[in-house]
């Protein structure tokens, strides 16, 4: 099949002219024109004339389709100025001819011009009928393709009917011509390329169909007026078959011509919508490119102005600290004079359209050059952005479909002011969780990475920020005479705030630890706890917040002496066991927490606590994170519990005791959140080696 | 956290009912504020069925004490839970703020 077709369509073209050059030589013979070789039948010069319009047909069926993209006026035209100008050029000039020279004419010379024609005029009927394929089946459904396909064989089977000289009676003949006419009628209702003209195109279009009716019509008259002629030699053509190709072209043109006709006057607003919807596309283009929220407003703007012939607009932007909106057109006395009015009548939060300014009341009075007005609030679904005013002089100058074209500029750009918000609001936050990062590492800089270490104690630590920055703190100083203090403390309150103070509390402990050189004993060089923390209150009363307060305890460990003492300064309780007594317990000692008295007189509060200690003691110092620690029934961890983890503990090493704890806590809260910083010091005294003391 | 008013002629007792944190302290903050507050005689809290005071709600406490000081207006909790009454010892409040065990003992003051 797929080489069968090959064949003839490369067989088409010189089977055409070798068909034509017979034909004419065969007329010729006739005529007299040329000798006469043999006495010719007339389905010779049928077979010759069938077999031409056939393979012009043919030739023609198995170009390339014509129709390229959407052009169809240019597809008109190569048709009319192509083929048709040619072929009527030809006919015309012979009409011209025919009509000024009264003379019959040569015989041989009217034989030429006839066969030309008669081929002209197939060439230019197959033309027509191959283009009017690619207008029907232009974006048409598969059916359409197939009902052509049949169309086209009926077509032929037509060609073959005079060739067979079958002798049909009439009405039958009729009713089958009447039906494939019908069928051409049919297909003559696909004009769905008409859609895609704009109003100038319909013109060019209806003015190309005429033309080509005119040249149908040309060739019409031609070959009415000879269809008696004397002169004629060759037997009339298949009838049946050119009739129903003119009767085709003729009508799908002609049909055409109506539905171009018929479409002109929504020509406009078919335009109107086409701009508008690629005024929405370039928008929605821009508003992506919009880098600010300026550059998304303004597009809005002139979007608006644009699509709506506005002669003036105000764009009003009341929540943007760098954009206050624009004017166009418009005196900025004049914009917030009809805003006031407006918002008199409380109609500035509603869409407001008024095609007769000056005929209401209140816009009479502004004397405004402009008789309509549109406004639109700018609003999204957080809140109002601003609004958007738009005027016109002429009245009814807008309509209702306006509103819900600005309606969708409005929305759309809402959407990406939002968005562009939204972007800035997430850069800001990637910033804030920098700062936050570099506050945290900041902050671990604050607390001990190295342990002090000695022979004659081992102290373990732990330390868990609930957030990123936290307000415990703990920290050890080396004192003279084989003496170290240790500072716990809670900050009260969570985050960056308590950070700060955390920060403070550790200042203070370095300044205020230091030796005193104007002092006679040896005991007064450095403060007891109870002095420290009465100087930390008085420091820290100027730079708390009257809610904040500090918990602290410090220790001064003396291991010349074997003993130590502390001062408890609202912190929780020191856990403790004595080996000698071989006993677990708390020191409840009193001690009033810093920050919370603001005038003098805390040293009331303080105590000092001294305590010998033996080798084999432990002391657990903490944070409340670790007491106040909650399972699922919302229990707090409590004193109890780690009091008995310490009895069960207490001879391990401190790094040990400190992990028991850790881990006997985390299965206590096990799928809790840490809702608070927890900090874990475990302290175990040891006997010293001797000799081998720092 | 719910805290509920009850005034009198010269006292004014506040119900606290539930966990004292950080959020539900905003509240008690905004109640203890009022200017009003400053013209009774009493303030009596009453923290039977408070559960949990976390260091904001303390934080609280320890912002209007000064005040109510200055005001002569007494601070007084009763009812309190041990584990309440716990928080406010360790952190030595309880020296400077008069708490009792029962209604009548607050009223009496």
């Amino acid at each position: 099949m797929q080489q069968f077709l090959r064949i003839i369509k490369q067989a088409a073209l010189p089977l055409a002219i070798g068909s034509w050059l017979l034909l004419l030589f065969m007329m010729l013979m006739r005529t007299g024109g040329i000798p006469k070789i043999a006495t010719l039948p007339n389905w010779a010069l049928l077979v010759a004339q069938g077999v031409f319009a056939g393979a012009v047909f043919l030739y023609r069926r198995y170009q390339p389709d014509p129709l390229r993209g959407t052009d169809f006026v240019g597809l008109l035209r190569r048709l009319v100025l192509g083929p048709g100008l040619l072929a009527t050029i030809c006919v015309a000039l012979h009409l011209v001819q025919r009509l000024t020279s009264a003379q019959p004419s040569n015989p041989a010379f009217f034989t030429i011009v006839y066969a030309l024609n008669l081929g002209l005029f197939i060439v230019f009927l197959a033309y027509t009928c191959y283009t009017w394929r690619a207008l029907v089946l232009f974006r048409a459904p598969y059916l359409v393709h197939k009902q052509w396909g049949w169309f086209e064989l009926i077509l032929g089977i037509t060609l073959l009917l005079r060739l067979l000289n079958i002798n049909v009676p009439t009405m039958l003949a009729g009713i089958v011509v009447g039906g494939v006419a019908a069928f051409g009628v049919y297909l003559s209702t696909h004009q769905r390329w008409v859609a895609y003209l704009n109003r100038r195109q319909k013109f060019v279009v209806i003015s190309l169909q005429l033309g080509l009716l005119a040249s149908l019509g040309i060739f019409c008259l031609y070959f009415l007026r000879i269809q008696f002629d004397p002169l004629l030699v060759a037997p009339a053509p298949q009838h049946a078959f050119l009739l129903l190709t003119v009767f085709f072209a003729a009508f799908y043109a002609l049909m055409g011509i109506l539905v171009t006709l018929f479409n002109l006057p929504t020509a406009g607003v078919f335009e109107q919508k086409r701009e508008e919807m690629l005024n929405m596309q370039r928008m929605t283009q821009d508003i992506q490119r919009g880098q600010t929220e300026e550059q998304v407003y303004q597009t809005l703007l002139d979007a608006a102005v644009q699509t709506l012939g506005a002669d003036a607009a105000w764009l009003r932007i009341d929540d943007s600290p760098d954009y206050s909106g624009q004017l166009y057109n418009l005196e900025m006395h004049q914009a917030e004079a009809v805003r006031g009015l407006l918002d008199s009548y409380s109609l500035s939060e509603i869409d407001y359209l008024n095609n007769d300014l000056g005929s209401s009341g209140g816009f009479q009075q502004l004397a405004l050059p402009y008789n309509s007005l549109l406004m639109m609030p700018l609003r999204s679904q957080k809140q109002q952005h601003g609004a958007l005013f738009l005027f016109r002089e002429q009245r009814q100058g807008f309509e209702r479909d306006n509103l819900s074209i600005l309606q969708t500029f409005v929305s759309q750009t809402m959407l990406s002011v939002e968005n562009l918000q939204l972007t800035q609001a997430a850069i800001q936050n990637e910033r804030y969780k920098e700062e936050l990062k570099l506050a945290s590492s900041v902050q671990d800089s604050l607390i001990p990475k190295t342990l002090p270490t000695d022979n004659w104690f081992e102290i373990s630590s732990h330390a868990q920020a609930a957030r990123e920055v936290g307000g415990d703190f703990y920290d050890f100083l080396h004192l003279p005479g084989r003496r170290l203090a240790i500072l716990i403390g809670d900050v009260s309150g969570k985050g960056v705030t308590a950070a700060f103070h955390m920060a403070q509390m550790k200042g203070i402990f370095h300044a205020l630890m230091q030796e005193n050189p104007l002092a006679k004993d040896d005991k007064d060089r450095f403060p007891l706890p109870s002095k420290f923390m009465a100087m930390a209150n008085r420091a820290l009363v100027h730079c708390l917040e009257s809610s904040s307060f500090i918990t602290a305890s410090l220790y001064i460990v003396d291991y010349e002496n074997g003993g130590f003492v502390f001062a408890r300064a609202g912190h929780c309780h020191t856990l403790y066991y004595h080996s000698l007594k071989e006993e677990v317990s708390y020191f409840r000692s009193t001690g009033l927490g810093l920050g919370i008295i603001r005038t003098d007189g805390y040293e009331k509060h303080i105590k000092n606590q001294f305590y010998d200690y033996n080798p084999g003691d432990v002391m657990v110092i903490y944070t409340d994170g670790i007491v106040e620690a909650r399972d699922g029934n919302k229990e707090e961890y409590g004193e109890d519990r780690l009091l008995a983890m310490l009895e069960k503990t207490y001879y391990l090493e401190a790094d040990q005791i400190k992990q028991a704890i850790l881990d006997d806590l985390n299965a206590f809260s096990y799928g809790q959140p840490i809702h608070d910083d927890q900090t874990l010091l475990v302290i175990k005294f040891k006997t010293a080696q001797p000799g081998s003391s720092a | 956290m719910k805290i509920t008013q009850t005034p009198s002629d010269t006292t004014l007792t506040l119900v606290l009912d539930g966990e004292l944190d950080a959020s539900s302290s905003v509240l008690l903050d905004t109640e203890l504020s009022n200017p009003t507050v400053l013209q009774y005689q009493k303030v009596l809290i009453d923290c039977q069925r408070l559960n949990y005071i976390s260091s904001a709600g303390l934080g609280v406490f320890i912002s209007h004490l000064q005040r109510f000081q200055d005001a002569g207006v007494k601070l007084v909790f009763f009812n309190m839970q041990e584990k309440v009454h716990n928080v406010f010892e360790i952190l030595g409040l309880d020296s400077l703020m008069t708490i009792v065990p029962s209604q009548t003992e607050a009223a009496a003051l």
